[in-house]
């Protein structure tokens, strides 16, 4: 036990300088959730597979809603979506004074050469 | 002449991480009887799995216990792998325990700190929670998330470590060796930590089993029964034997989980050298039907789910018994006859999680 204390007394402290010195993000982090709706034909796939019902998508409106504040980062939304429309940030869901939702509407919805959507 | 007092410990106490309430019955300084409440922290995750589709289920059941949320998933899903008549990959098998390892591994170094917590030994709790970064660091580089990891999934896992990062969680794992080498014999020899936990909290072999205790509980008592022995994930191919003591005091509890440490490294570095390479995911077909209890071993004992589903995308139901629920009898059992001092001491010592017990 004595070599233990020795060498806490004498090594740097365990914790960070937290504000000058933040923590690294990892790489393949699932930190929060980034919608890039060009692409997307708002087939809904996302908010069937979002197990908290963070995720409503309004067909006819082009219109997607997401909770930030529901959301629990399991990245199902983005393995659902085939457009690549959802990533994973590397960074977390930043705090907030109100809860409010993220609300993308009007991108251009997508057809195939059939005229189908 | 009776001068008897009841008093409230819990669910608020400095030394409880979470909130059950004992109606300790006193007298003088010691216990004649315990009564335990629990309910503070019920959330209705059964409930909500039946409302669920049973995919989605895997990111409820996580939920129940954020010390070993991947063991949780992972009963989850073999129960539903059952349903469905499929089996996971050789690769997925061997990844579930590698992160099952892990997670006991972390979860043994915080009970261990909140336990020399427990007797007012502070600088040892601070040693063994700062160990547990580096396996918290692991998750967070392998999995994505540091204490909901959502890597299991039904047919496999959703994750694969690269050999990168295998290398890395060798390296964390002989730092943390080197580690535990330093800290347990504290807990193991040292004279004041032995004199607040030999011969406290006994009970007999036959009561544990009377009572049906769990996990280290049992196990500390002689009783060799761990649910890895039934070989799920790839355990039956890397030799295990549960670790067992035989006086069934606090000493023998915290000796159990000190020694087990050593062996989930062992087991996480025996996987990894056998780690096979491949696919790992099976995609399920169709939807699962019939009923199945699938039992694994969390790092407080055995935890078992009985499911029961009809074709349909929901369960019919979903039942969740933790190890902390099964330990709660024994230690009504422990308590009387202790001094009121001792009795933090001996509830850490079946290391309760209350969030897990009460769903």
């Amino acid at each position: 036990m004595i070599n233990n204390v020795l060498s806490n007394l004498f090594s740097k402290p365990a914790t960070r300088n937290f504000p000058a010195k933040t923590r690294e993000i990892a790489e393949n982090v699932r930190g929060s959730v980034e919608f890039n709706t060009e692409n997307c034909v708002y087939c809904g796939a996302c908010a069937l597979k979002c197990p908290a019902n963070a995720i409503e998508v309004d067909r006819p409106a082009k219109k997607v809603t997401f909770d930030l504040y529901k959301c629990v980062a399991c990245a199902c939304c983005a393995e659902a979506c085939r457009k690549g429309c959802i990533q994973m940030a590397k960074q977390y869901a930043h705090p907030s004074y109100r809860k409010m939702d993220v609300v993308f509407q009007g991108a251009p919805l997508l057809t195939d050469e059939n005229g189908e959507t | 002449m009776s001068n008897r007092t009841v008093i409230p410990f819990g669910p608020q106490h400095p030394v409880l991480p979470e909130p059950i309430q004992l109606k300790l019955e006193l007298q003088d300084e010691t216990v004649v009887s315990a009564v335990p409440h629990i309910g503070y922290v019920h959330r209705g995750i059964e409930k909500a799995a039946e409302r669920m589709e049973y995919t989605q289920n895997v990111f409820l059941v996580e939920r129940v216990c954020g010390i070993c949320s991947f063991i949780h998933a992972l009963c989850y899903c073999q129960g539903i792998e059952q349903l469905q008549n499929i089996e996971a990959p050789p690769r997925a098998k061997y990844l579930r325990v590698i992160w099952s390892e892990l997670h006991r591994l972390h979860s043994h170094h915080l009970w261990l700190g909140l336990f020399a917590d427990a007797f007012g030994y502070e600088s040892l709790f601070m040693q063994f929670w700062r160990n547990r970064e580096m396996l918290m660091d692991i998750f967070d580089k392998t999995a994505g998330s540091r204490v909901i990891i959502s890597t299991c999934a039904i047919g496999g896992t959703r994750r694969d470590i690269s050999d990168a990062h295998l290398q890395e969680i060798l390296d964390t794992l002989d730092e943390v060796n080197k580690q535990l080498d330093k800290s347990i014999p504290v807990i193991l020899n040292d004279y004041s930590v032995r004199k607040r936990t030999v011969g406290i909290g006994k009970i007999t072999r036959e009561q544990a089993l009377e009572l049906g205790a769990a996990g280290p509980v049992l196990r500390a008592n002689g009783v060799a029964q761990d649910m890895r022995q039934l070989g799920y994930a790839a355990y039956g191919e890397l030799g295990f034997e549960p670790v067992t003591e035989n006086d069934g005091d606090c000493y023998a509890r915290a000796k159990v989980r000190a020694r087990e440490c050593y062996q989930s490294v062992d087991l996480v570095r025996k996987a990894i050298r056998q780690l096979p390479d491949g696919e790992i995911l099976t995609k399920p077909k169709g939807r699962p039907k019939g009923r199945v209890i699938s039992r694994v071993e969390q790092p407080r004992g055995e935890l078992l789910y009985f499911l029961a589903a009809d074709g349909t995308n929901r369960l019919d139901r979903l039942r969740i018994r933790t190890p902390t629920f099964a330990n709660v009898p024994p230690l009504v059992a422990m308590l009387p006859g202790c001094e009121l001092a001792d009795v933090p001491v001996i509830v850490l010592s079946i290391d309760p999680c209350i969030s897990c017990t009460e769903r």
